[in-house]
């Protein structure tokens, strides 16, 4: 177990330094630079030159891409102050450290996404099991039919409706908007609460579909059946056995879906004048700024191999076959 | 380039991640609303041209006249797409952070506006807006007592002098260099390297403080627009004892009415009352509300639909320095109960197509007549969103300046909105023009850029031409066409002032000493008379220089043709249902910041 | 031959000793292609005790017939009529709730591949200790020791170790040995096996086989032992049901079905079955053809097409009327008694070597 983390982790390191080594080369590529955008009217060469400066721009690009990665491991000093390990650099643009930016933001996408999870997971799952339970029943019928409905619609196309009906046009609810969980929990459901309507309805019917057809299929299990030779209730083999082995399946798309939309906040972000991850990648990329741009694949990068793992320790916790020795 | 070129990169940011496709500073709508036009005409928008005075002593004063029926406390909530680009005011340029600036910074002059809109130059920590002497050359400043900051400590004449000399260091960079260039020329940086941080200073030949109270600068040459120059949020007090550098942008301290509470960069904005801030002292700001809370994610379509919604929260909500998006323009104009909610007026840009004129093809000024005569105006204005978005342009100079002429029409675009394309024709057979000359465009990938690109391409393909259309990505377009060799013939770009006076428009835009890579001389005017007229009228006290301003745009637009005038931009701004207060500030073009309040705090 | 007619009285169905009793069963499945006859009018019995096995080719309804006796058929495609009477208690009509009591505690069943039927999440022990909670309402550790104990008599080494194993963990014959410590776990008194050593390889077949025979002897349980197995059945089984196309052909005590066979259809089982000892120049005969369609049953005997003795019988009854099977000993075949015994000792006998 320990060896197996020290082995997956060890391989994280060696994936973020090449990821992080691939973007920062390719941003060199790129022809437009940071210095020129941030230049303002006054864009004379001199000025140019002091941004340059400012910006560490002027070094040797292996020199700066150097000092960027031992910046991770032992912190760097800036102008703005000491940054300490995990140093990310300062953004060019707000002159901010990146890596309290991305942590100022990541709750946001955190909670967007986890609560969205948990949302579309409780509800997705209960009405998969209640079509598997009932299947071909017309409660079946309704529940798959709507579902397939549902997970056709995009979030940039159902967010602005559902803003419309539920803020605009009666007031029952307040603009999405952000809020610390731990001072003002309250504010923090409500403001999340439509953003996490939106996602569940669309992937609600993803997991509805899941659910449903896993479980049908597990139920036809040799080893279901089994269970209820041995008359075990029926309740009891449809959520011990036949789940069970459901739960392989769903973890993959659970850790699939995570991933997605953790990168896919962006749009979740946009269309409810949310500032999270995804928007301060967007911002790094246009604005050019490459330490923005690097710390947040740096730490998207680096969150979905923690989730990769997590996704691997659950296959192991489900399906002793695959326990490591 | 005022906001342009910055606010046209940073509004990108928002507006490919968001799907929207309008560019910030430069608003419009369907151009198809069939009522009664409505909208800001030249007249209603005479107070925005008129020219600007000098005030006393006795209009410095403070506090500044109550607004009827203003009440106290409340929050306004302040819709942004994006964050302020600076709050150190050294850095300061744009006019989002201009509009921000007026709420927590005070500089030695401000811009005091009447009802009306005519504009006044008092002095905001100074007595007055400045005595002068010398035939210009010196400028003297006494501070008002009982100005602090917001940790209660009185400024003082050694504040000022930090405030300039930082200017000078590599912590600043984005602000403007009116003030270190008429003090210190344009290699500024050269007279205080590192500026005030290692301890040297200007000699008082330069800048002198003989005491505590007194501030005294030392130009080579006149400068009558120094009060103006000064009322820039660039120019704003940075107190010696608060300067914390290049970390001083994310943490200011403040002079004006209100402080930062609190700053999530990227996300908000919490202002607050400053308890420090004497309203004695103060001509210009008011206090009512107990603060404002900035957020600083809601796209341009959102901060609409939110406010033409008026529900909750956004009932005290105004926009601050975006405008209302163009697709949903008619919408609010189309219903009387939003359209209540509106304010309007002048934007500072002037859209003009730009001729090259390094470039061979446009090197005859019969061909570019031609080109001006045949550009269909009120076309182009309809693809910027119609009468609310933009105004068909007779001359260079936006209705905002003073000395603005309605009348002036060179190209008789007045009745014939649409262009002159036998008038056209004619010029060019006067000119020998060959069929099928290539013309390079260039245009920005915006929805905007787009739509005039076509009509461009039409109505000079119509005379002859073959237009090369040239698309170039939003963020670098004014990168590109501001190199001194490039490749197009023809580009559309836009300015605005800094300030109310043709200095800030005719200087950088058509002075021919200017042209260089990256310069905003973009058609590379180069004429010795126009150089002459811009050196003569910046040593004219603004009455005088107004004379010789308009003979330099004239010569310019009749004689050279350097850039057809196409539109001017106009604004529209939506504020919640429970603002009280608002109005279009003629000044910044934007919603007047200083006199809001909350009807039912 | 007097052994015959003895046995045929001695086996009346619906005799006082039945445990089992099945009457007239007939279930349907409906699928998308049509009604599947799987099973069609099925009777027979078992007594405490004794063991009945039941033969037949894949789809000739013997599996079904079991899981139907279990209740384990899906109740929304597959219908059942008939009477399943066990130990007095109709089947057929009972609720799920009444079937659950019965299996695994009364009824308990091995199926045929110990890796698929058993739980590949759950370790072995709890598997075993599942059933003995549930009916008897011991406590865990009550169920424990008594599925550490009934590990131990199946044969498990160090029982209470490999308690904790996962099925994944054992070898292909302890699997087998562990699924009937769960089938027994409860003191079942109809245990049903359902090819329980189709999947194993020859050595451990003889050993399963030898712990079944023992632990009935020692639990008392009767047993169907269901295969296609001919050679296992005359090691396990006291009677014999032949199953064809979703109908017993061919009923009697395992002795008399196997030393004279009366239906085509056996005469073909036996002589597709390698024997050891047998001559080895002798060919096997496989049936010809192969096993009739459930949805479009061949009309008349649905041996017919495969039979190779239609011809001895007067008027196309084989392919018009349908022969039935009288009960006790006796086959489904229009063949008159007399040719039955004929053509197996003169035809058939003469190949099995």
């Amino acid at each position: 177990m320990l060896q197996f983390l020290i082995r997956r982790l060890s391989g994280a390191v060696v994936i973020m330094f090449l990821i992080g080594a691939f973007t920062f080369f390719l941003f060199y590529t790129i022809p437009q630079d940071f210095a020129q955008l941030a230049c303002g009217k006054n864009c004379s060469p001199e000025n140019i030159a002091v941004i340059r400066e400012n910006l560490g721009l002027d070094k040797p690009i292996t020199t700066q891409f150097w000092e960027f990665m031992v910046g991770i491991v032992s912190g760097r000093d800036f102008p703005q102050g000491h940054c300490s390990a995990p140093c990310l650099g300062v953004s060019f643009d707000s002159g901010e450290f990146v890596w309290d930016s991305i942590m100022d933001r990541f709750p946001l996408t955190l909670s967007l996404t986890v609560g969205g999870l948990v949302i579309f997971l409780l509800f997705g799952l209960g009405t998969g099991l209640l079509a598997a339970w009932k299947r071909g029943t017309a409660v079946d019928k309704v529940v798959s039919g709507a579902s397939m409905v549902l997970s056709s619609f995009q979030i940039y196309f159902l967010g602005p409706i559902v803003l419309s009906l539920l803020v605009y046009q009666t007031g029952w609810l307040e603009n999405p908007k952000e809020a610390s969980i731990t001072d003002d929990p309250a504010g923090w459901f409500m403001g999340l609460l439509i953003p996490w309507i939106v996602m569940a309805t669309i992937f609600t019917a993803q997991y509805t579909r899941m659910a449903r057809s896993t479980m049908i299929e597990q139920l036809q299990e040799e080893h279901v059946r089994t269970a209820r030779a041995k008359g075990m209730r029926q309740r009891y083999v449809f959520f011990r056995y036949a789940w069970r082995g459901s739960l392989i399946p769903i973890v993959t798309i659970i850790g699939m879906d995570l991933s997605a939309l953790l990168s896919g906040a962006v749009v979740t972000e946009y269309t409810f004048d949310l500032a999270g991850i995804g928007r301060l990648a967007v911002t790094g990329s246009l604005t050019k700024d490459l330490p923005l741009t690097m710390g947040v694949m740096l730490f998207g990068a680096f969150f979905i191999l923690i989730l990769n793992i997590i996704v691997d320790l659950a296959y192991a916790y489900i399906d002793p076959r695959v326990r490591l020795a | 380039m005022k906001p342009i070129r910055k606010r046209t990169a940073r509004a990108i940011v928002v507006a490919v991640a968001a799907g929207s496709l309008a560019l910030t500073g430069c608003s419009n709508d369907s151009g198809k609303n069939n009522s009664k036009d409505d909208s800001k005409s030249k007249e209603d928008a005479k107070a925005q041209s008129n020219p600007v005075a000098y005030g006393d002593a006795q209009a410095s004063n403070g506090p500044a006249e109550a607004v009827p029926g203003a009440k106290s406390g409340g929050v306004i909530n302040v819709y942004q797409q994006s964050d302020l680009t600076h709050m150190d005011p050294g850095q300061i340029y744009v006019s989002d952070a201009g509009q921000f600036a007026n709420l927590i910074h005070r500089g030695l002059t401000n811009f005091q506006e009447d009802d009306k809109g005519n504009l006044t130059v008092v002095g905001d920590i100074a007595t007055d807006s400045g005595k002068s002497s010398d035939g210009g050359k010196t400028w003297t400043y006494t501070l008002k007592d009982g100005v602090k900051d917001e940790d209660g400590n009185v400024i003082t004449s050694a504040d000022i002098r930090h405030t300039i000399e930082r200017l000078y260091s590599k912590v600043i960079f984005d602000g403007p260099t009116f003030v270190q260039n008429w003090l210190s020329g344009s290699d500024y940086r050269k007279a205080l390297p590192d500026g005030p941080y290692k301890g040297k200073h200007l000699p008082d030949s330069v800048l002198e403080t003989p005491d505590d109270k007194t501030v005294v600068f030392h130009f080579k040459s006149p400068q009558p627009d120094l009060p103006q120059a000064l009322a820039m949020a660039g120019y704003a007090i940075v107190p010696e004892k608060q300067d914390t550098k290049e970390k001083y942008d994310k943490a200011p301290a403040a002079l004006g009415p209100y402080k930062i509470s609190e700053y999530k960069a990227g996300k908000t904005l919490k202002l607050v009352r400053n308890e420090q801030w004497d309203e004695k002292t103060d001509p210009v700001r008011h206090q009512y509300v107990d603060g404002y809370n900035f957020s600083n994610t809601i796209d341009q379509e959102s901060q609409t639909k939110r406010l033409i919604a008026d529900q909750g929260e956004a009932k005290n909500a105004i926009q601050f320095t975006d405008s209302v998006a163009p697709t949903q323009m008619s919408t609010v104009v189309g219903n009387p109960a939003t359209k209540k909610r509106t304010i309007q007026g002048y934007q500072v840009y002037v859209w003009q197509l730009t001729f090259n004129l390094d470039s061979a093809k446009v090197k005859d000024k019969k061909i570019r007549d031609a080109i001006s005569y045949a550009i269909p105006n009120q076309s182009m204005v309809q693809a910027d969103g119609g009468r609310y978005g933009g105004e068909v342009a007779g001359g260079l100079l936006a209705p905002t300046l003073p000395g603005f002429d309605p009348k002036y029409d060179p190209f008789g675009k007045l009745k014939k909105p649409n262009g002159d394309p036998a008038k056209a024709k004619e010029l060019l057979e006067e000119a020998g023009f060959k069929k099928g000359t290539k013309l390079s465009y260039a245009y920005s990938n915006t929805p905007r850029g787009q739509a005039q690109m076509v009509i461009i391409k039409n109505a000079l393909n119509k005379l002859g031409f073959d237009v090369q259309a040239k698309e170039i990505d939003r963020a670098t377009f004014y990168e590109q066409v501001g190199k001194l060799k490039n490749p197009y013939d023809l580009y559309m770009t836009g300015w605005g002032q800094d300030w109310p006076s043709p200095s800030t428009v005719i200087t950088p835009v058509y002075d021919g000493t200017q042209v260089a890579d990256g310069s905003s001389n973009y058609s590379h005017i180069d004429d010795a008379q126009v150089n002459s007229l811009i050196q003569k009228a910046l040593k004219q006290e603004p009455e005088e220089a107004a004379t010789t301003w308009e003979q330099a745009h004239h010569r310019i637009v009749e004689e050279i043709n350097p850039a057809v005038p196409v539109y001017y931009s106009k604004q529209m701004q939506l504020f919640g249902s429970n603002i009280g207060g608002a109005r279009f500030s003629t000044e910044s073009s934007y919603i007047d910041i200083n006199d809001l309040f909350l009807k039912q705090p | 031959m007097t052994t015959l007619t003895k046995t045929e009285g001695e086996k009346a169905p619906g005799g006082p000793e039945a445990f089992l009793s099945v009457r007239d069963l007939r279930v349907r499945f409906s699928t998308e292609d049509g009604i599947v006859k799987a099973v069609d009018g099925l009777s027979f019995d078992v007594e405490r005790g004794k063991t009945l096995g039941i033969v037949g080719e894949s789809g000739s309804g013997k599996s079904v017939t079991n899981l139907t006796v279990l209740g384990l058929h899906n109740p929304k495609t597959a219908t059942v009529e008939g009477e399943i009477v066990l130990d007095g208690k109709e089947l057929v009509t009972a609720t799920e709730k009444e079937m659950e009591k019965l299996r695994g505690n009364k009824v308990a069943m091995i199926f045929q591949d110990p890796l698929t039927a058993l739980s590949p999440y759950y370790t072995v022990g709890r598997q075993i200790a599942e059933p003995f909670m549930k009916h008897t309402g011991a406590s865990k550790k009550e169920a424990r020791a008594r599925a550490i104990e009934m590990l131990d008599k199946v044969g498990i080494p160090q029982p209470a170790t490999r308690f904790d194993d996962y099925p994944h963990q054992f070898s292909g014959g302890m699997r087998q040995r562990a699924m009937i410590a769960m089938a027994l776990i409860c003191d079942p008194d109809l245990l049903i096996a359902d090819e329980p050593t189709t999947a194993l390889d020859v050595t451990v077949q003889a050993q399963i086989l030898d712990l079944l025979k023992d632990l009935q002897q020692e639990f008392g349980s009767a047993i169907i032992f269901i295969t296609h197995d001919l050679g296992v059945i005359s090691k396990m089984a006291d009677d014999l049901l032949v199953m064809y196309s979703g109908r017993a052909v061919e009923r009697g005590s395992v002795r008399e079905v196997l030393r004279a066979p009366q239906h085509p259809y056996t005469w073909g089982l036996l002589s597709s079955m390698p024997r050891l000892g047998g001559d080895t120049a002798q060919a096997l005969t496989p049936i010809p053809g192969t096993p009739p369609s459930l949805l479009n049953p061949p009309s008349g005997c649905p041996f017919h097409p495969r039979c190779g003795f239609t011809s001895e019988v007067s008027g196309n009854r084989c392919s018009g009327e349908r022969p039935l099977l009288p009960a006790g000993r006796g086959a489904a075949c229009h063949l008159d008694h007399e040719q039955k015994s004929t053509f197996f000792i003169e035809q058939i006998k003469p190949r099995l070597g």
